[in-house]
C-alpha cells in the first residue's frame, strides 16, 4: 500500500511540475513584449562572444575584454573611423579622414562627439590611447608606436585636428597606420588618468578591473547587464551621432542582446527558429535555411563576400617541405572544388592562383595571364608528374592505398602531419579532404588534429610540418599586403623553437645562400606605392614568388565573418541586392550603420 | 586503544585513508596540468601580433601577473642569462620551480584564495566556479535524485510483477539505459524544439530575462529545463531500473519471500521488503553520483548551452589554466570524497552483515 501510495505521489509530482512547466511559448525567443526587453525592440546577436563575460575594459590584454568591447566591435567605445568592406572607403566615425600620404594621415575630430557623461571627446582622449603604448610596454597600443611617431594636434574651424605622422624610422608604413586608426578604440582619458592615479600610475593594475559598471563611453549603446549566459546591451538616446551623424534618428533596435551558447548548432537553431537576429558563425548548408527566413549576403551560392583565406602553411625547414617541387606538388594535387563543396557547403568561389582574392578590393592587384605562367596545373596526374620529374616515388599498397613515398636517394620520406586545433569542424573537414586527394597522388601526409593548448604554443615556434592556419583573418585597409607579409616576410626570421609572429613555415631564411632578397623589398616598398599601375605591378611579382615557391597552400575563400540574419523580427538587412551597406554586422566596423536602417518585421 | 569502540575505530581509519587519498589527488591535479604547454605560451600564440622584444616584454608580464615567474624582493622579476643553441647569451625570466609553485598553492589554497583564472583573468576561480556550480546543481540534482527514486520503483515493479509489464518495461528501460546521452539530447532538440517548437532548444531561461527572484524567471528556467531534464532523466531511470529489477528478481527468489507469499502477506508490502533489501546496492549508487555530480554534464550542457562546471572544465584544460583546473578539481575531489565516505558509513550502519563484521572486530 504504502509503496503504491509513494509511486503515485511522485508521479503526480513529476505531472504538476511538467505541466507547470509546459505553457505555450510566449512567442519566439520566449519573449513578451511586455517584459522588460520587449521583443520588437531587441536584436538579438550571436558569434562574437563565446566563453564567459570577465571584463569590459577597453585597455585590458586583446584578449581579455569582452564583447563589444574586444576585436573591431564598436557599440560601445568608437574608434576614429570605420572602414567599409563593400566598397573599400574608410568612413567617418569618431572623426573624418580628410588626408593620407606617405608621410601623415589626418584626421578630424567630430566636434559634436560626447562621452556618456556629457564630457566631449577631445585630441587628449585620443593622444592619451596612443602615449599609453609609449609609456607602458604592455599596452595594447604599444604596437603603433612602432608605426606611428608622434600625433600633432591643431584646431581647424573650432574642431581638433590630428596628424598622425607616419614613423619614418622604424616601419615606415601608412598602410599599417590607416589599419590602426580603424582598430584602435579609444577611451575617457579623464576617467582612466584618474584609475591609473589611482592605482600606482601602473596599467598592470588597472588592467585588472572590470569597467563593467555604467562604463563612460562614447558609441550608441552601453552595457545594461551581463552574466554566463548573456551580455545586454542598452540604446543611449543621448548619443552624439543621432544628431552628428544619422539626421536625428536614432537606431532602431533599443537593446541588443547577445546570449552567449556553447555549441555550434546552437546558432543555426537560434537563427532558423528566429531566436536570433544575426549571428557570425559557420553554419553548412545555409541555402536550405532561407525558407525560415534566414539571409545572407548573397541568395545563392557562394553567399558570403570572401574576406579570409584558411591555408596549409608548410614548414620549409623540414624535409620534403624545403623542396619548393614538393610544395608545388602538393599544392596540385588537392581538389579544391571538393574542399569548397565538401568542407564548406560550396562557400567559396573559384580560387585565384596565389594570395590574391578576386573580390572588389584586391582583384585590381590580379593578373591572370601572369599568375598562369607560374601557378602549378592542377590535378592528380600533374602533382605525380612534378613528384616523378623531382625523383620522388610513391609506393602504393595492392589494395591502391599509399604505403610510403622515397626520396631521390630511395630514402623512405617521413609522413607528414597537418596540425589543426580539434574540434574546429570546418578545418578539420577541409583538412581531411586535402589529405585524400594528395595521398591518392602519393604524398604521405595525414591529419594531426591535437588539442587548441597544443596548437597554439606550436604555431609561433614552428613546432608543425604543416599548419592550418587563417592569416590576417580581419578585412583591413592594408589587404592584400598583409596576407602576403603574414606568410612571406623574413623580417623577424629566426630558428624554430623561438617564437615568429608571421611567416611560421620559416619560408625565405636571409641567413640562406637561396635567400630572395626581392620578397622582403617588395612587403617593404608596397605600403608606400601610391600609383595604381605600379602598386598592381608590385603585386603581381609578389603573387608569382609566392606562385613559384609555394610556401603555402590556400584551400578556400571564406568570409571575414559569416554575414547571416533572420527576417522574422528584424528587415532590411545589408545583401547585394540592397547593397546600402557593407556584409559586416552591426557591431562590426561600418557594419554599425545598419542599426539606423533595420526596420521592425511587425510594421 | 579504540578497542571497545570499534565503529569510532572504523570511522577514524576510513577518516585517515581518505585524508590521505585527498593530499595525494590535489598533488596529482596540481602535477597532471603542469605536464602540458605552458599556459603563457597559449595565450601568447593565440594572440600572436607585434614584434618579437614586444612579444617577449608582454610573455614576462603574463608569467609575473600569473605568479609563474621568480620575483626579487621588490617584486620584479629575476632573470638569468641563458646560453642557446646558437651559443649567443640571452636574457631570460627565471620561471618558479614547481615545487616552490605548490607550496604557494596549499599555503594560497589554505587562506581560501584560489588566484585568478588565466584565461578570464582577472576573474577569479571562485567567481568561475561559483557561476558554474548553481547550473551544474539546477541540471543534475533533480535528473539524479527523481531518475533515481522513479527508476527503482519502476524496477522493483516490474521485477514483482513480470509478465507483460516487464516485457514491455524491461526491453524499454534498456533501450533507454543503453542510448548515449548526447544522441537523446540531439534527438529532444530536433523533434521538440526545432520541428515541433514545443520547448526552447537551449538555455537556462529565456534570453530576455534577467535572473531573479520571481514567478517570471522561475517559469521561464522550469520551461526551459524540460528537455534537459529528460534528456538525462530517462537514460539514469533506464540504468537504476534495470539494477534495481535484477536485484528485485534476486530478493524475490530468495526465501524469507516465498515464506511470506505463502503467509498471504499482502502484495504491496511484500514489494516494500523488495525494495528495501534491493536498495543497498542502489544507495551506494546514488550516493556516489551525487558526489560526482559536481564534474558536470559536459555533453549536456554543451547541446542545450548550459554554462555549468563541465564546460568551466573543459575550456580550462583546452587552456592549461591551471587554476582553474585546480579549483575544479578541488571541488570535485572532496565531492568524491566525501560522498564515498559517508557510503561507508552509512552501510556500516545500515547493513547487519557489515555492523557484525565490526563487532566482531573487523573493519
Amino acid at each position: 500500500m504504502r509503496a503504491s501510495q509513494i509511486s503515485l505521489g511522485m508521479s503526480l509530482v513529476v505531472a504538476t511540475a511538467l505541466l507547470s512547466s509546459c505553457k505555450p511559448p510566449e512567442g519566439a525567443n520566449g519573449g513578451n513584449e511586455g517584459g522588460a526587453f520587449p521583443r520588437s525592440q531587441t536584436l538579438y546577436v550571436a558569434g562574437s562572444q563565446w566563453g564567459d563575460p570577465s571584463s569590459f575594459n577597453p585597455l585590458a590584454e586583446t584578449w581579455q575584454p569582452a564583447w563589444p568591447v574586444n576585436d573591431r566591435f564598436n557599440l560601445m567605445y568608437e574608434t576614429l573611423l570605420n572602414y567599409n568592406t563593400l566598397t573599400g572607403k574608410i568612413e567617418p566615425a569618431l572623426g573624418t579622414l580628410v588626408s593620407k600620404d606617405n608621410d601623415s594621415l589626418v584626421v578630424d575630430l567630430n566636434s559634436a562627439a560626447k562621452w556618456s557623461d556629457g564630457k566631449p571627446v577631445t585630441a587628449d582622449d585620443v593622444k592619451f590611447v596612443f602615449d599609453l603604448g609609449r609609456k607602458y610596454p604592455d599596452a595594447a597600443s604599444a604596437f603603433a608606436v612602432q608605426f606611428i611617431s608622434e600625433i600633432k594636434v591643431a584646431k581647424v574651424n573650432g574642431a581638433d585636428r590630428l596628424t598622425f605622422l607616419v614613423n619614418k624610422k622604424d616601419r615606415n608604413n601608412p598602410l599599417v597606420v590607416l589599419d590602426l586608426l580603424q582598430a584602435i578604440r579609444i577611451v575617457p582619458s579623464h576617467v582612466f588618468q584618474a584609475l591609473l592615479a589611482s592605482h600606482g600610475d601602473t596599467l598592470a593594475n588597472v588592467k585588472k578591473l572590470k569597467i563593467d559598471s555604467v562604463p563612460v563611453v562614447s558609441g550608441p549603446y552601453n552595457l545594461k547587464a551581463y552574466s554566463n549566459e548573456k551580455i545586454i546591451l542598452e540604446r543611449r538616446d543621448d548619443y552624439w551621432g543621432n544628431a552628428a551623424l544619422h539626421n536625428g534618428q536614432a537606431p532602431a533596435p533599443k537593446f541588443i542582446i547577445h546570449p552567449i551558447y556553447k555549441s555550434n548548432d546552437a546558432f543555426a537553431i537560434g537563427l532558423q527558429k528566429g531566436d536570433l537576429d544575426a549571428s557570425q558563425t559557420f553554419i553548412p548548408r545555409i541555402g536550405t535555411k532561407a525558407k525560415d527566413g534566414v539571409g545572407t549576403w548573397l541568395d545563392a551560392a557562394p553567399f558570403y563576400v570572401p574576406g579570409a583565406i584558411p591555408m596549409l602553411v608548410l614548414n620549409v625547414t623540414k624535409k620534403p617541405l624545403d623542396d619548393k617541387n614538393f610544395r608545388r606538388a602538393m599544392a596540385a594535387a588537392i581538389n579544391y572544388g571538393d574542399v569548397s563543396e565538401l568542407a564548406v557547403s560550396g562557400y567559396s568561389g573559384k580560387l585565384n592562383p596565389g594570395l590574391i582574392m578576386p573580390t572588389v578590393l584586391e582583384g585590381k592587384y590580379f593578373d591572370s595571364a601572369a599568375s598562369a605562367a607560374h601557378a602549378v596545373a592542377l590535378g592528380k596526374e600533374s602533382a605525380k608528374k612534378i613528384l616523378a620529374d623531382a625523383g620522388y616515388k610513391a609506393v602504393f599498397k595492392p589494395d591502391g592505398s599509399l604505403d610510403y613515398t622515397t626520396d631521390k636517394a630511395g630514402k623512405k620520406l617521413p609522413t607528414l602531419s597537418i596540425m589543426a586545433p580539434a574540434g574546429w569542424s570546418d578545418w578539420e573537414n577541409m583538412i581531411k579532404i586535402a589529405v585524400k586527394a594528395m595521398r591518392e597522388a602519393g604524398i604521405d601526409v595525414r591529419e594531426g588534429f591535437v588539442d587548441p593548448s597544443k596548437y597554439w604554443p606550436a604555431k609561433p615556434n614552428g613546432d608543425f610540418d604543416i599548419l592550418m592556419d587563417k592569416p590576417a583573418s580581419n578585412v583591413t585597409p592594408s589587404l592584400p599586403w598583409s596576407r602576403f607579409e603574414a606568410i612571406m616576410s623574413s623580417r623577424n626570421w629566426v630558428e624554430c623553437g623561438k617564437s615568429m609572429n608571421e611567416n611560421q613555415g620559416r619560408y625565405n631564411n636571409p641567413k640562406a645562400k637561396e635567400y630572395n632578397k626581392k620578397v622582403d623589398s617588395l612587403l617593404k616598398a608596397i605600403p608606400l606605392v601610391t600609383d595604381s599601375v605600379s602598386l598592381k605591378k608590385a603585386y603581381v611579382e609578389l603573387n608569382n614568388i609566392f606562385l613559384d615557391d609555394q610556401p603555402a597552400i590556400p584551400l578556400v575563400y571564406l568570409p571575414e565573418q559569416f554575414y547571416q540574419f533572420s527576417n522574422k523580427t528584424w528587415t532590411n538587412w545589408p545583401t547585394a541586392k540592397n547593397s546600402y551597406g557593407p556584409p559586416q554586422l552591426p557591431w562590426v566596423s561600418a557594419g554599425i550603420n545598419t542599426l539606423w536602417q533595420l526596420k521592425s518585421a511587425a510594421k | 586503544m579504540l578497542k571497545q569502540y570499534p565503529t569510532l575505530r572504523f570511522i577514524l581509519q576510513r577518516a585517515g585513508w581518505y585524508l590521505l587519498t585527498f593530499l595525494v589527488a590535489v598533488v596529482i591535479n596540481f602535477a597532471l596540468p603542469r605536464l602540458g604547454s605552458d599556459p603563457v605560451d597559449i595565450i601568447m600564440g593565440q594572440n600572436s601580433g607585434g614584434d618579437p622584444a614586444m612579444q617577449e616584454i608582454k610573455r614576462v608580464s603574463f608569467l609575473k601577473e600569473f605568479g609563474l615567474a621568480k620575483l626579487d624582493d621588490k617584486g620584479e622579476v629575476v632573470y638569468d642569462s641563458v646560453t642557446n643553441a646558437q651559443g649567443v647569451k640571452e636574457r631570460m625570466p627565471v620561471k618558479k620551480g614547481i615545487v616552490e609553485q605548490f607550496t604557494t598553492y596549499v599555503g594560497k589554497t589554505l587562506q581560501g584564495d584560489l588566484g585568478s583564472s588565466f584565461q578570464k583573468y582577472p576573474k577569479k576561480v571562485t567567481e568561475v566556479m561559483g557561476d558554474a556550480v548553481p547550473w551544474t546543481v539546477a541540471l543534475q540534482l533533480p535528473t539524479i535524485v527523481f531518475g533515481w527514486i522513479i527508476g527503482n520503483l519502476l524496477g522493483a515493479l516490474a521485477a514483482y510483477k513480470r509478465g507483460t509489464f516487464d516485457r514491455v518495461f524491461f526491453p524499454m528501460a534498456l533501450l533507454f539505459s543503453a542510448v548515449p546521452f548526447f544522441v537523446f539530447g540531439m534527438l529532444l532538440v530536433y523533434f521538440f524544439a526545432v520541428q515541433w517548437g514545443m520547448f526552447p532548444a537551449m538555455g537556462g531561461f529565456a534570453a530576455d530575462i534577467v535572473p531573479g527572484f520571481n514567478l517570471e524567471f522561475f517559469g521561464s528556467a522550469a520551461y526551459h529545463y524540460v528537455l534537459p531534464f529528460f534528456s538525462i532523466f530517462l537514460i539514469s531511470a533506464g540504468g537504476q531500473a534495470i539494477g534495481m529489477r535484477s536485484m528485485g528478481i534476486y530478493e524475490l527468489g530468495t526465501d524469507y519471500i516465498k515464506y511470506a507469499k505463502w503467509l498471504g502477506v499482502k502484495e504491496t508490502r511484500i514489494l516494500l521488503y523488495v525494495f528495501r533489501n534491493a536498495m543497498l546496492p542502489q544507495l551506494t549508487g546514488l550516493a556516489l553520483s551525487l558526489g560526482a555530480m559536481v564534474g558536470g554534464a559536459l555533453i549536456t550542457e554543451m547541446i542545450f548551452s548550459y554554462p555549468g562546471l563541465g564546460m568551466a572544465m573543459l575550456t580550462a584544460i583546452q587552456f592549461n589554466d591551471y587554476p582553474v583546473i585546480q579549483g575544479v578539481t578541488l571541488i570535485i575531489t572532496t565531492c568524491v570524497l566525501i560522498a564515498n565516505f559517508t557510503v561507508d558509513i552509512l552501510i556500516a550502519f545500515l547493513d547487519p552483515r557489515v555492523k557484525a563484521g565490526l563487532q566482531m572486530g573487523g573493519n
